[in-house]
């Protein structure tokens, strides 16, 4: 799992640095780095695939249309230069689109990991795990967070100053945060005396700085509702929802309020750590009453709320965190195990879940045995020819990830002629292509003995409905003239390449 | 360290990816001469299970789930194999010593003392971590399960 974050913020700061240089001018201006990010976002091929999934998404969002047209009135003079392969995706005008379109997704995407924006796309396009950024969607987040905020700062001309601003707060720590350089947006939220809101700009123009630019954007937001509304911004952190699970259970009356609490959530997973900014008070009470706790236990990379009349005790804190965590996992599991929301309480969840998994690992164990019993000679066919891929793949001697050639082994379905054998094996594998051919034939006269049998495997197979007889056919015939793919996720690919 | 990431990741490849392991496993499972004879029953039996599972952990994605390199460093040892991992890090195992140690006696620690008995590697886990690698194996091991089930009812004669 920690890889997996780590995959997902690897691959994370290429595309977001555009909008991080957007932000941080610290010599020249904010449009001219834009635009030289341009070219280089033309040249980064990897991000751009990237880019490309999430346009492809964001078309079909129907709020990237008019974000777009706020945010193409903004920032059309900034664009100057056009990003060329984009032209393939935007069907909402090209460069400026995209880069509109990608700012605009990161800058409303706040309460998501940036990989949410990635992740969606991937569950929609690509199906396998070949994709860059495994994390899945849930639900897709509240997309109305995106079209508040720019309406509030599209019409602000002097943003990108206050951007700057914000951004020469480098650090990471929220201790100690002066707010030196900031009287205007610091003052208001100073003045109303409250020392979450303090400690909460810099954090937030904090995490705008370093890593990921999806963290400049809590800033944005931040510096241009301060001076509307600093007992909203109150409002805003203290609606923080307590699990990660909760999407925006607010109401979310106010635009800024979901989008600070987004930024609080983001700002919660770019920590990363064990620990993370909370808000866990009773949220109605929160509303109402406008009460903060001025006595936030001051840590390095949380921010727990205590509750009311409970024990800000660092520990009992910590303990909280690791609860709600907890808890919020056995929800998934909830949904996992067949039978379990009626119970409720941790005890009794537990209790069924470990007879689920009890059963489940019988049930592996008498299918096995039942396996062993079973009439072995059909798939002795099918181990020929797996053997002999196998000693293919010993002589080749690499282990190559092929999860992208397994999508398209797999979408080539028709294994009916050997021909199509011939050209979905060549056209997948590169680096097995000689030994690949040597022993083609071979293995080739052997799959076509062998074929009548394994069709008929595959047919009584796929009566059973589970596969597929195309997708039987592919996996066997695979097994005849493909490698086995080491099917690794895309982050495992990540760390071993 | 327990990552805070948003999104929880248990996405499970697709059946089609168990299915292409198991069987592999099963053929290297064929080719062992003393497989086919009938008295080792047993043995037949439980190395098809092994199998199974191993297949499975390589399925399921390798090395990126704790519960995975535990299958597979497991089976690696019985057959003194060298298994090459990914960077893993020790220092969970330490954090789960430390934070399991404070509270042996509340209720959730038991059940959670049972559940790591089941999940393989759950020993090196903090809890939350634990709970999450299990969503993740109920839904390999239901996969494999229906993969398995698939190859029985094919193969078994009419």
């Amino acid at each position: 799992m920690d890889n997996e974050l780590f995959m997902n913020t690897e691959l994370l700061p290429p595309p977001p640095e555009m909008a991080v240089h957007f932000e941080q001018p610290s010599s020249s201006s904010a449009m001219l780095n834009w635009a030289l990010m341009d070219p280089n976002l033309a040249r980064n091929s990897p991000p751009q695939d990237c880019f490309m999934w999430e346009k492809s998404t964001e078309q079909q969002q129907q709020q990237q249309q008019q974000q777009q047209s706020i945010f193409d009135s903004a920032l059309s003079s900034l664009v100057s230069s056009p990003t060329p392969s984009n032209s393939n995706f935007s069907g909402g005008g090209g460069a400026d689109g995209f880069i509109i379109r990608e700012l605009i997704g990161k800058l409303g995407n706040i309460g998501n990991s940036s990989g949410d924006i990635y992740g969606a796309p991937m569950n929609g396009n690509v199906s396998r795990s070949a994709s860059c950024y495994g994390t899945p969607m849930s639900s897709p987040p509240p997309m109305m967070n995106r079209a508040t905020p720019l309406t509030e700062f599209s019409g602000d001309p002097g943003f990108a100053e206050r951007a700057a601003k914000f951004s020469c707060f480098g650090s990471r720590s929220f201790n100690g945060r002066t707010n030196s350089g900031l009287p205007v947006s610091n003052g208001k939220i100073i003045s109303s005396g409250k020392l979450t809101r303090v400690s909460s700009t810099p954090a937030l123009k904090a995490l705008a700085s370093p890593e990921f630019a999806p963290a400049s954007r809590p800033m944005i937001p931040a510096g241009d509702p301060a001076p509307k509304l600093p007992g909203e911004f109150t409002r805003k952190r203290k609606s923080v929802s307590k699990g990660k699970s909760k999407e925006n259970p607010l109401p979310a009356a106010s635009p800024s309020p979901s989008f600070s609490k987004t930024a609080e959530r983001k700002d919660e997973e770019e920590k990363g750590g064990k620990r993370r900014r909370e808000d866990e008070g009773d949220e109605e009470e929160r509303n109402k009453g406008n009460d903060t706790k001025a006595a936030e236990p001051p840590k390095d990379y949380i921010h727990v709320r205590a509750r009311r009349g409970q024990a800000t005790d660092s520990h009992s804190l910590a303990e909280r965190v690791r609860r709600e965590k907890i808890g919020e996992r056995m929800k998934l599991l909830q949904d996992l195990v067949p039978g379990c929301n009626k119970v409720t309480g941790k005890a009794l969840m537990l209790d069924e879940i470990i007879n689920y998994v009890q059963s489940l690992q019988r049930q592996v164990e008498f299918l096995s045995m039942k396996l062993s019993s079973v009439n072995d000679t059909r798939l002795e066919f099918n181990v020929d020819a797996l053997v002999s891929k196998d000693a293919m793949i010993s002589s080749s001697g690499s282990r190559v990830h092929e999860s992208g050639l397994r999508l398209e082994s797999l979408s080539h379905h028709n294994y009916n002629n050997n021909s199509q054998l011939h050209t979905t094996v060549s056209s997948n594998n590169m680096m097995l292509h000689s030994p690949m051919k040597s022993l083609e034939p071979s293995i080739l006269t052997r799959g076509f003995t062998h074929l009548p049998t394994l069709t008929q495997f595959t047919d009584t197979i796929s009566q059973y409905q589970m596969f597929s007889e195309e997708d039987l056919q592919s996996i066997v015939g695979m097994g005849v003239a493909h490698n086995p793919n080491h099917e690794s996720q895309s982050q495992n690919m990540k760390i071993e390449l | 360290m327990a990552s805070a990431d948003k999104p929880i990741n248990t996405d499970v490849p697709e059946k089609d990816v168990f299915a292409l392991h198991f069987l592999q496993s099963l053929s290297n499972l064929r080719r062992q001469n003393t497989f086919n004879s009938p008295e080792k029953t047993n043995d037949r039996v439980k190395k098809i299970k092994k199998a199974a599972y191993v297949s499975m952990a390589r399925a399921a994605g390798g090395t990126s789930r704790l519960w995975s390199r535990a299958l597979l460093r497991r089976a690696a040892k019985e057959t003194n194999k060298v298994v090459r991992f990914s960077r893993r890090k020790k220092r969970v195992t330490w954090l789960r010593r430390r934070s399991n140690r404070r509270d042996p006696v509340e209720e959730e620690e038991k059940e959670a003392e049972r559940l790591r008995n089941l999940v393989p590697g759950g020993g090196a886990m903090e809890t939350s971590k634990l709970i999450e690698e299990t969503a993740y194996y109920i839904k390999c091991l239901s996969m494999q399960v229906k993969v398995m089930q698939c190859l029985v009812d094919g193969l078994s004669p009419k």
